[in-house]
């Protein structure tokens, strides 16, 4: 057999295998296969059911069909930036104003305006240009044990730096967004020193090096390894509820407190949605978008979710009603955003992980 | 022409064709990770100092890798000695069982000891921290090392076992003087890999809070906005890995594998004490690595009573896994065949060895960065859901090729060289030989080779998470995105699922090499 027809032999198996390949890479496709009618295509970093029966709502009304890419809001980002204009994103959906800026910044967000979403949602819970729109409310907050801690000693998130409380907290780590959000407001109000001290005071308080997630510091405030921690307020509604008995036991302990009511307000963070700068169904993402902030869709939210409504006049669920009226921190989401790194520098320098 | 000549001619000529292609498929599968190294090394405007950072990692990691690798080689050793020389109740069965941890991603052990271990849970010892997160790397890659230390031991000289024992060595000496210093290579190859998965394991470490390579990464990223300091700490990562793998690769060229004068070697008699000794081990390795913390699992997922349907997320699990192993597959083999014939083609093997030691993640990241340039280029157009997924696939060949390889490789070895230099003489071209002498010879490897992939794509999570089409999910990210909403009950199912999926081909396996080595 001569060299040339070995290799083409050889060729031909090798062009066989990548057939083989490219035909089962093809099935896969198959599977993840085109709806038929009109539909809008959703990147979501949120995996709540509750959203799924938002989706379903919508599609019953308008006929639209929703598909869904769950996914981290990191990993949204990446994404979305590899893909460029090809993209199938037309929704994007986050949690948390942070990593919504942070998608706005890399330039995959564009600004969508329209009446009814100007009066549905707050001035301050969206992007001044419509970038992004906030749909639901969440609060950051004091978790403490009430056999160990007056609720008094816990009124502001300040007196989480007190000697009271050296060795006696518990806190996630700071590279989760929520802890990050958190001081940039503080950086935003009273600036990067103030925020500072704060930071440097809670990390001296510290019961254990951060680990886990906010529900983690619920537990460990609920055994009294820790007398208090600073958690997302949905977290103990959510374990209050669970249909784990010990989990229920250990939020019978725990109870939450509102802080800085006398000062500056609660600090408060939302989940939001914003186009796709790429979207190639805008008209179906914009009606998805105001239909998530409608009253019909924020009132069969309401009981679902451990959140607040973006509207106070949308009655929450009983739990959530249950806690009360509360004063929120009054500054612009974005600038939760503009923050991030300062506060996550900030982190770096006091030691706090 | 003189026969000789055209002999050599026609020999030379046979062995060469496989190597390009061998070293194409390496360069496919490093390319990723490369991707990273490139771009890490581009001009950097960012504000933040990405030092403090990168030494905190390095030292997490490194501390990680001594103190969690550290205990897997003890724990696996010690494993692999006493199912491979002594006779103890319960031996037979261990001898399979002890890889099951295998089947259980890392990250899924630390979700289910920290929800076993809370301080006000059923089982209050704290697992947490540095030391939690070096207990469960030990205790769930302890297999690595148990695996490779008793293909070592099996293909060592009996005799020398023999003769010890005929001179009045005592057991324990056995093991230290004879055993470890026969198998040591072994030792090397499997403690190798586990500090290469404990080196690219995020989830685990993000879990207990540390600061390592991997999660610096991703605060340089994310946190601080600051992408090339987190390539920079990315391509220290991958620096990392590459020594471990050069040690792992080296140990292996060290030992010889001697066929010929295999024996069965009878089993040392233990006291009864050091009997009910090392069946307490065994039986405290398999509870856990395996049954506490699945066990505890079990009973989250019974009492989430509203359970969804899984099953669209376990056949797409199995589908993905399926074709991600076969492409896998042919791409070890590949290299494997080709390496064996062409010392030049043994490059390849190193290369595509790069990115079995980063996260996927990482990986992941580099794909779509190659992706983006060459839409950048004009070469190809946006990643959309067709290049997404060959993205994908692409990703699971870089990361897992060299886990592919390693079996086939040691299944290859078997066969006879003249078998294949016969053949050449006859005018076999090397795709005929590929496909009619290696591949019969290799077939139980092969079969074992994806297993192997079967199991580690069906646990893989970021780079699945990132380039999965839409409407797709797969257990593992069902599982993720539950117990990343902290709500661990409703991820249980999911993750229990992985394990079931990963369990039949590791028990098929396990059961394989216990036959071969008999």
């Amino acid at each position: 057999m001569s060299p040339r027809s070995k290799a083409a032999q050889g060729g031909a198996l090798l062009s066989r295998r990548n057939f083989a390949l490219g035909a089962t890479a093809a099935t896969l496709a198959a599977c993840a296969r085109e709806p038929e009618g009109a539909y809008v295509n959703v990147y979501s970093a949120r995996h709540y059911d509750s959203d799924k029966r938002l989706y379903e709502a919508f599609e019953q009304s308008t006929g639209i069909a929703v598909r869904v890419l769950p996914a981290n809001a990191e990993q949204i980002l990446e994404r979305l930036r590899a893909e460029g204009d090809a993209t199938e994103a037309d929704l994007i959906v986050a949690a948390d104003a942070g990593n919504l800026w942070r998608l706005q910044d890399a330039g995959l967000l564009q600004p969508a305006m329209s009446a009814s979403l100007e009066a549905a949602v707050p001035a301050r819970l969206r992007e001044p240009q419509g970038h992004w729109w906030g749909f639901s409310k969440r609060a950051r907050v004091i978790a403490y044990n009430k056999g160990a801690v007056h609720e008094q000693e816990v009124a502001s998130m300040d007196d989480l730096t007190r000697p009271r409380f050296r060795g006696k907290l518990a806190v996630r780590s700071s590279s989760n967004t929520y802890n990050l959000s958190l001081l940039a407001s503080r950086i935003e109000r009273l600036g990067a020193e103030n925020a500072r001290r704060w930071a440097a005071g809670v990390r001296a308080n510290f019961a254990r090096d951060p680990q886990g997630a906010d529900t983690d510091q619920i537990k460990a405030v609920a055994a009294g390894e820790a007398h208090a921690a600073i958690v997302n307020h949905y977290y103990l509604l959510r374990m209050a509820q669970s249909e784990d008995p010990a989990e229920r036991a250990a939020a019978e302990k725990v109870a939450l407190k509102f802080p800085d009511q006398a000062g500056a307000g609660t600090h408060i963070n939302i989940s939001g949605a914003g186009i796709a700068t790429h979207a190639r169904r805008r008209e179906a993402a914009l009606q998805l978008l105001e239909y998530l902030v409608s009253d019909e869709a924020q009132t069969l939210l309401a009981p679902l979710n451990s959140e607040f409504p973006i509207r106070t006049s949308i009655q929450p669920a009983p739990a959530l009603a249950a806690l009360g009226l509360f004063k929120e921190e009054e500054i612009s989401l974005d600038a939760l955003g503009r923050r991030q790194a300062e506060a996550a520098a900030i982190f770096e320098r006091v030691g706090w992980r | 022409m003189r026969p000789d000549l055209a002999l050599t001619e026609s020999g030379r000529q046979a062995h060469a064709p496989l190597a390009p292609f061998a070293l194409l498929a390496a360069a496919l599968c490093a390319a990723p990770a490369l991707a990273v190294v490139l771009f890490s090394l581009g001009q950097s405007e960012e504000a933040f100092a990405a030092g403090a950072l990168l030494r905190d990692g390095a030292l997490g990691t490194l501390a990680l890798v001594v103190v969690g690798g550290g205990g897997a080689l003890l724990l696996g050793a010690i494993a692999a000695w006493l199912v491979s020389f002594c006779s103890f109740p319960g031996r037979a069965a261990f001898e399979w069982l002890l890889v099951l941890p295998l089947a259980a991603p890392s990250y899924v052990l630390a979700y289910s000891y920290a929800s076993l271990t809370w301080a006000g849970g059923p089982l209050p010892v704290p697992i947490e921290g540095f030391w939690g997160a070096a207990f469960v790397y030990a205790i769930g890659l302890y297999p690595y090392v148990f695996l490779a230390m008793r293909a070592g031991f099996a293909a060592r000289h009996t005799s020398a076992f023999e003769a010890a024992r005929s001179l009045g060595v005592s057991t324990s000496q056995l093991f230290w003087r004879v055993g470890l210093p026969l198998a040591r290579p072994a030792l090397v190859a499997g403690g190798a890999l586990a500090a290469m998965e404990i080196a690219a394991d995020y989830g685990a470490a993000h879990h207990f809070g540390l600061t390592t390579l991997s999660t610096a990464i991703f605060r340089a990223w994310y946190s601080h906005g600051a992408p090339v300091s987190a390539l920079r700490i990315a391509a220290v990562l991958l620096l990392l890995a590459l020594a471990f793998l050069l040690a792992e690769r080296r140990a292996r060229g060290r030992a010889r594998f001697d066929a010929a004068r295999w024996r069965t070697l009878s089993l040392l008699e233990l006291s009864p004490s050091a009997r009910a000794a090392a069946f307490g081990f065994c039986a405290l390795l398999l509870l856990l690595g395996a049954v506490l913390p699945l066990a505890w699992l079990a009973r989250l997922a019974l009492l989430h009573t509203n359970v969804e349907n899984l099953a669209a997320p376990l056949l797409n699990t199995i589908l993905l896994a399926g074709v991600g192993a076969l492409a896998t597959l042919s791409i070890s083999l590949l290299i494997a065949a080709a390496a064996r014939r062409d010392n030049r083609a043994r490059f390849a093997l190193f290369v595509a060895g790069v990115g079995y030691a980063a996260p996927g993640a990482v990986i992941a990241f580099g794909a779509l960065m190659v992706f983006g340039a060459a839409r950048n280029a004009g070469l190809v157009g946006g990643l959309g859901a067709g290049l997404a997924l060959m993205a994908l696939l692409w990703t699971y060949v870089a990361r897992f090729t060299a886990a592919g390889v390693q079996p086939i490789e040691a299944g290859l070895a078997q066969a006879p060289a003249n078998l294949d230099a016969a053949a050449a003489t006859l005018g076999a071209n090397p795709w005929r030989r590929l496909a009619e002498i290696d591949l019969p010879i290799a077939t139980p490897s092969l079969a074992a080779a994806a297993l192997i992939l079967f199991v580690e794509i069906v646990k893989e999570l970021p780079a699945t998470l990132i380039l999965r089409p839409l409407n797709f999910d797969t257990l593992a990210v069902k599982a993720h995105a539950y117990a990343s909403d902290e709500r661990l009950l409703e991820a249980a199912a999911p993750a229990l699922l992985i394990f079931a999926a990963g369990l039949a081909p590791l028990l098929i396996l396990s059961r394989g090499i216990s036959r071969a080595v008999r």
